[in-house]
């Protein structure tokens, strides 16, 4: 058999990764993917006090960094409940929580839409437009991450979030400002981003539906369409969703049946040749993200999506695009009900722990994120970190291999390959930590 | 202008989050920005140069950008030590911007391997070996992550020719001649000595409990807002000194006192000079502090 190696280096995504192919008779049948550099965040945190993980975790990454905030605060309550200190957030803290959560993915979601798919997209097809798809998308993203500021004083790396709720006490000033901000996303959703209005978009549940979208989605939709990549980019057909939020309950699902998960059947271990570390969950690899979230809530046009195609490129591309608008509904609607007489805090700041142990778990762009803090005397002795990527990009086991690289396994081109690896909304920085 | 006339400009990513390159990319008016300039290389935006052309160290640079701590052997690209091409880049530019408190002091990363890993021309206070090579070409622009317009900022400058006055840490004296509670809401409660009585209520000033370091914390996030909105202590988050050299230090969330008094004073303000004050404002009870900001007069 004629084996060829080839090295490339991804570059365009969040920092860099370097992928090893191997191709057996022309097409590929391994992919190792290599990350750059441990940074160390677990490490700075030892020693620290509880709540500076509340400002050195977001840290971990620049565009998910929110995410990072509120893993870390919610693994400190979690905490606390376990010692005996109930924390209850006010409806009013958890909404603001949601709501600037939301902003994060979406800011995410349309960067990727406009910076990583459709130029690459186009280059891929060889139809490249004269378009500055890059002002779309930051236009979009600096307008959602506003919102977000303003209860939560900036983006990137806000830590407004602290135990018992949130540090910000807004007005109906701050709220009408946020709503105009998001009505003005959701303008540009419709006449930009997809040519409908955001309810006819949301009634769309099935393929056959599909060309009503137009606007730049439509554009990406066609593109792939139109090149035969509906099928590629399938691999294990195995998701799994430990957080729950707006956009899906925890579970894991198996084809298309869905059951429970717990956090605890989760393990990490130290991969050869990265420094990346890879997860399973009872010794399987899961995909996690806005494909997992859309088969566990077994969304109507996900589910038709993989009834026709799989977990393929196109599944799963559509699945974290389509959660733009899903949660610029849900931001709306967060809104409309929010409460702003009821407390901001519930907890006082004084409040101080010496020994605990707390996992928070959160729903982040790519998937689902999990901390884990043990504090022991009044200081952190433990911190641990599990990134969506880890999941999506790890080597596999000897049994399977993982995630990403299935998707990739198959495929005869490179660039083919790197494209269903972009899919997966790559972040080096999250991996490696 | 021709591309032949524009500054050629370089962002280069060394130990980083990204966090910087993300906050700039806020800016509202990025296009018009970046149009002053030949765009060589960037993490994310489109360039005509790929990676692989910035690591065979062959293209030209006017002004580099740097976000992320400098490690002199160990981090790598492609088997290529990033520190190589600091430098060489570093050498071609005329200016060189350290974007963000890692590249300029060292930031979180240090504590990693605070021997290993610094800012490039300082570490924390301290001149590296290489300040004196790049010195007469270096702008520090410490934040974590950086305020995109004080980025555009400097690079305004730049393109209009004008000079950017600096200070000792070569940091724009325009932006970090400030404190970061120049323009904080709650400069009232700072004033008569309120402290807030707990997190997420408008009222009360974070100096005394909550760990806020903005008094003493030099930027402009209180003058030039955050997202064009709002900043830290707006919504009452303690100014954590992100633009400081020695960030970030321990326990950010309560304030180190000395005898009930925070240990780090205002920015040049004599300890005599800040308790003689404290006594005096805290000798009135002033009725207006005692309830909440939009009940009084109601």
């Amino acid at each position: 058999m004629k084996k060829l190696q080839i090295k490339q280096l991804i570059e365009k995504i969040e920092g860099e990764a370097e992928l090893d192919f191997t191709f057996t008779e022309g097409k590929i049948d391994d992919v190792k993917i290599n990350f750059g550099f441990y940074r160390g965040i677990e490490e700075i945190l030892q020693g620290k006090d509880p709540r500076d993980a509340l400002v050195i975790t977001p840290r971990v990454c620049g565009i998910c960094n929110h995410a990072h905030l509120i893993a870390a605060v919610r693994a400190i309550e979690d905490g606390y409940t376990n010692s005996g200190v109930q924390v209850e957030l006010s409806s009013k803290a958890k909404d603001i929580r949601e709501f600037t959560l939301a902003c994060e993915l979406i800011q995410n979601h349309v960067k990727w839409l406009y910076m990583t798919m459709l130029p690459q997209l186009e280059k891929y097809v060889h139809q490249e437009s004269e378009e500055n798809y890059a002002i779309k998308g930051t236009y979009l993203s600096s307008i959602i991450t506003k919102a977000l500021a303003i209860f939560a004083g900036q983006w990137p790396h806000s830590s407004y979030a602290v135990p018992g709720g949130v540090t910000c006490d807004p007005t109906h000033l701050d709220v009408m400002q946020v709503q105009s901000l998001l009505n003005e996303s959701i303008t540009f959703f419709e006449q930009v981003m997809t040519g409908m209005s955001l309810d006819a978009y949301l009634a769309i549940d099935s393929v056959s539906t599909l060309h009503q979208i137009e606007g730049d989605f439509g554009k990406l939709l066609y593109l792939m369409g139109s090149h035969d990549m509906a099928e590629i980019g399938q691999s294990h057909d195995r998701f799994i969703v430990f957080g729950e939020s707006l956009l899906s309950k925890a579970g894991k699902s198996i084809v298309t049946s869905v059951s429970n998960v717990d956090s605890k059947y989760i393990q990490e271990e130290i991969q050869k040749g990265t420094v990346a570390k890879a997860v399973t969950y009872k010794q399987k690899q899961y995909e996690v993200g806005p494909l997992a979230r859309g088969m566990i809530a077994k969304r109507p046009i996900v589910k038709s999506l993989h009834k026709r195609y799989k977990d393929s490129l196109l599944t799963r591309v559509f699945s974290r695009i389509h959660e733009v608008a899903l949660l610029l509904d849900q931001a709306k609607n967060i809104l409309e009900k929010l409460c702003l007489d009821e407390p901001s805090c519930t907890l006082d700041s004084n409040i101080q722990l010496y020994e605990f142990e707390g996992t928070g778990i959160v729903e982040a762009a790519r998937g689902s994120l999990v901390h884990k803090t043990t504090v022991n005397d009044g200081k952190i002795s433990q911190y641990e970190i599990i990134t969506p990527t880890q999941w999506n990009l790890s080597h596999g086991t000897k049994e399977e291999q993982g995630i990403a690289i299935e998707a990739m396994v198959g495929s005869s081109s490179i660039e083919e390959a790197t494209f269903i690896f972009r899919a997966f909304d790559v972040c080096s920085v999250c991996t490696t930590q | 202008m021709s591309s032949q006339t524009r500054p050629k400009l370089l962002w280069l990513q060394s130990i980083t989050c990204n966090g910087n390159t993300h906050s700039f990319l806020n800016h509202p008016d990025l296009f018009s920005i970046l149009s002053h300039f030949e765009l060589i290389h960037h993490p994310v935006l489109d360039t005509v140069f790929t990676i692989e052309d910035m690591l065979q160290k062959n293209l030209e640079c006017d002004v580099l950008i740097l976000e992320g701590s400098f490690q002199e052997e160990g981090f790598l690209k492609n088997g290529i030590e990033v520190s190589s091409l600091v430098k060489y880049y570093a050498s071609k530019a005329k200016y060189i911007v350290t974007a963000g408190t890692c590249a300029t002091f060292g930031g979180i990363f240090k504590q990693k391997d605070p021997d290993a890993i610094s800012g490039f021309c300082f570490d924390l206070e301290e001149k590296t070996i290489h300040y004196e090579t790049y010195a007469s070409k270096l702008i520090s622009l410490p934040g974590c992550p950086i305020h995109p317009k004080w980025l555009s900022y400097v690079l305004l400058m730049i393109v209009n020719k004008k000079k950017i006055e600096i200070d000792n840490l070569h940091r724009p004296v325009e932006l970090y001649g400030y404190t970061v509670h120049a323009g904080c809401t709650r400069n009232e409660y700072f004033e008569w000595k309120i402290d807030a009585k707990n997190f997420g209520l408008k009222e009360g000033c974070l100096f005394y409990e909550q760990g806020c370091q903005g008094p003493y914390t030099r930027g402009s996030c209180n003058k030039i807002l955050w997202n064009d909105t709002s900043s830290k202590t707006r919504v009452g988050t303690p100014c954590f000194g992100c633009t400081e050299p020695n960030y970030p230090q321990a326990s950010l969330f309560s304030t180190k006192t000395n005898m009930g008094i925070p240990a780090t004073m205002p920015l040049g303000i004599p300890r005599r000079a800040y308790l003689t004050l404290t006594g005096v404002v805290k000798s009135f009870k002033i009725k207006r502090f005692t309830e909440r900001l939009l009940d009084y007069d109601k």
